[in-house]
């Protein structure tokens, strides 16, 4: 049974913070070896989960649906109508997903200050620096110095749409499609979409176009 | 709770590492702690909500300089402990004293295919009426809260209007301390310049998502 108490938890953490041993990757070993001990982890999950993050989870997904969003503006609109229905025509799943759209006079950036939501089934790990303390703090109070840092500067008149991830909502950020790009697939498509473009901190993808084509 | 987790609008915490590599994992221990995590079973009255929670209480030092997934080793060893499954001794050594009764089978190899991510459910209708409609203006209440809870204290006090309504959804503040309760979900959207001096004439909206008992009418 839990013993719901803050001041409790904060104890063991100190005890932990004296007791466990000195490196991360130490302390990882230790609490892998005690649970498939303790009958509670089966390291062959943990392999085959190894190789999902390796193959199939990442990015590419998010830049598939966003390609198909390029490519067929009724797709898009489902997305923008529910995300998390509309995702589903492609085979993948996230709960109460958010499209957001940038568009010549709206840019939309995507944070989490108390956590680290993410959603990570569409694009996989979250970048180091979107959970730590310099980006959560700074993005819903300074945004354009936040995207100043990641070379992005926006025209006077585009409103800034900062979304703060503070329930079990996710967001996608649809980054606009560059010109030069008529007639490409979707596989060439979702070659130019990163990871950043999907979390509003890179904007025009247009430099790209050169390096995919 | 005003904890060091709560960085909305905090400053002072130095530039961006924009240039970090582009990869899912930078050390496989962190790939491993992530797919434990995954893998492992738990008693039935672990939740997200008290994963969160005994993450805030890390240390503030060690929450603000311990990379990311030690935090998550960190805070499963204080949830072990806590629930009577693991002593730090235990933990610390990585050998097991004695076995664990009663705990659900953890996930197979095979199940790990079957398994999607982002899946969840977390919400559920309700009898009540949400009291908001969009458009409606409201007020973030002022005062904090001691536990776990999901607003922001950025917010708290300042004026916003409902964007959007999600349905209830169980309440984080309850939820962590193993109570199952569904409040109404709102986005709300607040202008910069009402959260910041400094953002006075900006076009910058903040939007969050706030349960119905964070609110107030305006």
């Amino acid at each position: 049974m839990i013993k719901h108490d803050s001041d409790t938890i904060a104890a063991i953490h100190r005890e932990l913070h004296s007791h466990l041993p000195s490196e991360p990757a130490l302390r990882a070993k230790a609490l892998e070896s005690l649970l498939v001990e303790k009958g509670m982890v089966d390291p062959a999950a943990v392999d085959a989960w190894i190789d999902a993050y390796a193959e199939d989870i990442g990015p590419k997904n998010g830049a598939r649906i966003i390609a198909r969003c390029w490519i067929e503006p009724d797709f898009k609109q489902r997305m923008l109508d529910d995300a998390a229905e509309a995702i589903k025509e492609l085979s993948y799943e996230q709960s109460y997903l958010i499209a957001v759209e940038n568009t010549p006079n709206v840019h939309n950036l995507v944070v989490c200050t108390l956590c680290s939501c993410y959603p990570t089934a569409l694009l996989g790990m979250s970048p180091n620096w979107y959970k730590m303390a310099a980006y959560r703090s700074r993005a819903v109070r300074d945004p354009c110095g936040v995207l100043a840092e990641f070379d992005v500067t926006l025209d006077e008149d585009v409103e800034i749409r900062v979304w703060d991830s503070t329930a079990e909502l996710r967001y996608i950020v649809i980054p606009q499609r560059p010109v030069g790009t008529d007639g490409w697939d979707e596989t060439r498509l979702a070659s130019l979409v990163t990871r950043n473009a999907m979390i509003g901190t890179e904007r025009d993808l247009s430099a790209r176009v050169a390096e995919v084509a | 709770m005003d904890g060091i987790h709560d960085l909305g609008g905090r400053q002072g915490f130095g530039e961006i590492d924009v240039d970090e590599p582009e990869e899912q994992f930078h050390e496989p221990w962190e790939a491993r702690v992530r797919s434990i995590v995954n893998a492992m079973s738990g008693p039935p009255d672990w939740n997200l909500d008290w994963f969160r929670h005994c993450r805030e209480l890390i240390e503030p030092s060690d929450y603000l300089s311990r990379p990311y997934f030690d935090q998550w080793v960190q805070s499963h060893c204080a949830m072990l402990v806590n629930s009577g499954i693991a002593t730090v001794k235990e933990l610390a050594s990585g050998k097991s004293a004695a076995p664990v009764s009663s705990m659900p089978a953890p996930m197979s190899a095979a199940e790990v295919k079957n398994t999607r991510l982002g899946a969840k459910h977390y919400d559920r209708e309700i009898a009540a009426a949400p009291a908001y409609a969009v458009g409606n203006s409201v007020r973030a209440k002022g005062h904090g809260i001691s536990g776990h809870t999901r607003l922001p204290a950025y917010v708290r006090g300042h004026a916003g209007r409902i964007a959007r309504h999600h349905g209830a959804h169980v309440f984080p503040d309850a939820n962590a301390l193993g109570e199952k309760r569904f409040e109404h979900l709102y986005t709300v959207k607040f202008e910069a310049s009402e959260l910041w001096a400094e953002a006075q004439g900006q076009r910058e909206m903040v939007y969050l998502n706030l349960w119905e008992s964070y609110l107030e009418p305006l």
